[in-house]
């Protein structure tokens, strides 16, 4: 099957700054894509490429399996990073004109507005002004506007920020439904905790460049569950075993990180020997981690 | 997109309909152009000479002369009182009633031996006017010219008729044939043009400038640039903008023929528009130039806009938006003078200046008709280049925002798409 976007080599710079070099990926149809970075990375140099609102300087962007066309933008849901709306404007005026100007007739957008601002709770607001609302709705209501026509593929840049966390659950259900009913997400973000729980790939930005892309599952496999917390009451002499690499010691509490290809299991036999065992956990690399060991590691060189 | 295009122009049409500036500036400018006609007529009133004086003179044969003359003359005084042959208690009385504004002044003319015309002194309580000035001149002149006649011996009657004023009648050729002339109808229709041209541009183009900003500093252009091109967004502009001030000006247009035909009017002396000096093709010409020319400066006002990052920078450059009015109006009495001289003929098809300098041009003598076509041609096309500029500075000038672009900058921003 073709994916829905496809960049490939893509580049782009600004006057002397290069936001984004030789960047590809592929995002398939009925999966949430993560586009991961620090602040600066090229995030949202590499979403504007995506929808033409920037041509790259060098490489391919398709899609739904064809070269970029203005005509492919009906079918693409885009809420960028920083929220506009007409201040002065009817919130069910705005919905409704952005709804036309992507293609759906003034009745059933004004339908389809309605029951959006329905679900996510903010119906009492549809004949207010855009200015009488607080930014949380305003970023609601934004949130309505990129899914109005049903897009196939929906771009979210930066879609939790300033988000309380009631809102934030509430729009991570309603990417997870969307996501089931077969529709593509990407959204971009600096925070790892929600990648981790939400994502199905991601790609790790970096000074414009890919530091690291896949499948959730196969990123996070390629770096070893190699931590181990260890809870005991006792002697504390297991911590000179030979798979240990580092360790922090506390009062019946130990962090460790093992030696590459060491045997955990070995370890837990000798603690058990020695000491008593409330608990053991042996745990796998969270995104930040691996976030942090990659850039950290590129910084460097 | 042709949809997308109307859709945008329907939104900024209605938006800008619905507003409380449109319906401000709907009811206060015809008040205010009331206000003005009003005003006009006073000081139409204010043109007028000497109501009452006295006159003082040794020779009692000139005073009256001079008297019959301010009385046949173009503002005849209400009251004038002769004194002749005049005593110092006299002028001490004339003084004193000038101090009361009893009378607005007094004229002496003293004999001065061995010269042809007395010298003659005007005594008032304010400084002079230039009417009561010429009036006062013409009166003397032609009372001693009459006392010459007379002397030497022209029938009085004779007399009364040769020095009748002249009336001037005035002709103009226009299409191949003498018409009557009327130079303050030309300049009548150029200066509506200006001002409704000025008006509209000054609150539209800024207004304009204000949306386009608007949608920078909101970041909305984000959300439309994805669905739909920077050329569509600034045609739907411009047309939206321009369908709104049209309706105004059809509003205001329904007023004026509704004043036009009324009773009001009819008082004042006007029967329907041709009184007012207006023709069909003039209408006609008057549309076709007054849209041309608020579209030109609604896309460089939108060009402007899309160059800025703040409202407040808007105001800093209303002034370029006005600037080629400003020239314009400058160069009308010239042009008015000179409607042919090359000069002319080039600002008329210049296109900032083209709306009101080929207008006035038509107005006061019809130029060659491939003059106009030219005009109106490249005014249009104008136009449509203003539109793509500033469909390609909006496009790349709101993604660069938080300072304002320098021109090199813009330049090179052409280059980029």
């Amino acid at each position: 099957m073709d994916a829905l976007v496809e960049l490939s080599h893509v580049s782009k710079s600004y006057e002397a700054k290069t936001a984004v070099h030789d960047l590809s990926l592929r995002i398939e149809a009925g999966s949430m894509f993560g586009l991961l970075g620090p602040n600066g990375a090229g995030k949202t140099s590499t979403i504007r490429m995506m929808i033409g609102i920037t041509l790259p300087d060098a490489g391919q962007v398709s899609l739904f399996g064809k070269p970029f066309s203005g005509e492919a933008l009906q079918r693409v849901g885009y809420l960028p990073e920083e929220r506009g709306l007409y201040k002065k404007m009817k919130i069910i005026d705005q919905l409704v004109f952005l709804g036309e100007l992507r293609g759906l007739g003034a009745l059933e957008a004004a339908r389809r507005a309605k029951s959006w601002c329905e679900r996510l709770q903010i119906a009492e607001s549809i004949n207010k002004r855009t200015e009488e609302l607080s930014k949380g709705m305003q970023q609601k209501i934004q949130f309505i506007a990129t899914l109005l026509h049903d897009p196939e593929l929906i771009i979210m840049d930066e879609p939790f920020s300033g988000l309380d966390p009631v809102n934030a659950a509430l729009l991570q259900d309603t990417l997870l439904e969307l996501k089931k009913q077969g529709n593509a997400v990407l959204f971009s973000t600096h925070r790892m905790d929600q990648v981790e729980k939400l994502c199905d790939s991601i790609c790790l930005i970096h000074r414009g460049e890919a530091v690291l892309s896949g499948g959730m599952r196969e990123v996070k496999s390629r770096y070893e569950r190699n931590r181990v917390n260890v809870q005991y009451e006792g002697d504390d002499g297991f911590l000179r075993h030979p798979a240990i690499a580092d360790y922090k010691s506390y009062a019946g509490h130990a962090e460790i990180r093992l030696k590459p290809h060491a045997d955990a299991q070995d370890l837990l036999r000798t603690v058990a020997a020695t000491a008593v065992v409330t608990k053991f956990e042996l745990v796998e690399p969270s995104l930040e981690e691996i976030f942090i060991e990659t850039v950290g590691g590129r910084a460097d060189a | 997109m042709l949809r997308q295009t109307l859709l945008i122009a329907k939104r900024e049409y209605l938006e800008r309909v619905k507003s409380k500036v449109f319906r401000i500036t709907t009811l206060l400018v015809p008040i205010g152009m009331g206000g003005l006609a009003w005003l006009g007529g006073m000081s139409g009133h204010k043109l007028e000479g000497v109501q009452s004086l006295a006159i003082l003179s040794a020779d009692t044969h000139l005073a009256a002369q001079v008297k019959a003359a301010l009385e046949q003359g173009q503002f005849p005084p209400s009251s004038i009182q002769v004194f002749a042959p005049a005593t110092s208690a006299d002028r001490a009385s004339a003084d004193q009633e000038v101090a009361s504004h009893q009378i607005a002044g007094y004229l002496t003319l003293e004999g001065v031996p061995d010269a042809a015309q007395p010298e003659v002194t005007w005594v008032s309580g304010s400084s002079i006017n230039i009417v009561a000035k010429a009036q006062m001149e013409s009166a003397v002149r032609s009372a001693l010219i009459r006392q010459q006649l007379l002397a030497r011996g022209m029938p009085p009657g004779q007399l009364r008729e040769l020095m009748d004023p002249v009336t001037l009648k005035t002709m103009q050729i226009r299409n191949g044939a003498a018409v009557h002339s009327d130079s303050e109808r030309s300049f009548l229709g150029a200066y509506a043009l200006i001002l409704v041209l000025y008006g509209s541009v000054l609150i539209y183009g800024i207004n304009i400038a204000r949306s386009v900003v608007e949608e920078k500093t909101s970041r909305v252009f984000e959300v439309l640039l994805s669905t739909t091109s920077s050329d569509s967004l600034m045609m739907g502009k411009l047309l939206g903008v321009g369908a709104t001030g049209l309706t105004q000006m059809g509003i205001w247009g329904a007023l004026l023929l509704f004043y036009a035909g009324s009773a009001m009017a009819a008082s004042q002396g006007i029967h329907g528009l041709g009184s007012l000096g207006i023709t069909g093709a003039e209408l006609g010409y008057f549309a076709v130039f007054f849209l041309g020319g608020f579209f030109l400066y609604s896309g460089l006002a939108a060009a402007l806009g899309s160059s800025v990052s703040a409202e407040q920078e808007v105001q800093q450059f209303s002034f370029i938006l006005i600037s080629p009015l400003v020239v314009s109006v400058i160069l009308l009495p010239y042009v008015l003078g000179n409607p042919n001289a090359p000069a002319s003929v080039v600002l008329s098809l210049l296109p900032p200046f083209a709306p009101i300098i080929m207008y006035m041009r038509i107005c006061s003598q019809m130029p060659p008709f491939w003059q106009v076509g030219l005009s109106i041609a490249l005014l249009f096309a104008s136009v449509w280049g203003m539109v793509w500029l500033a469909a390609r500075i909006y496009r790349i000038g709101v993604l660069m925002y938080g300072k304002r672009a320098t021109l090199p900058e813009m330049l090179r921003w052409l280059r980029y798409s």
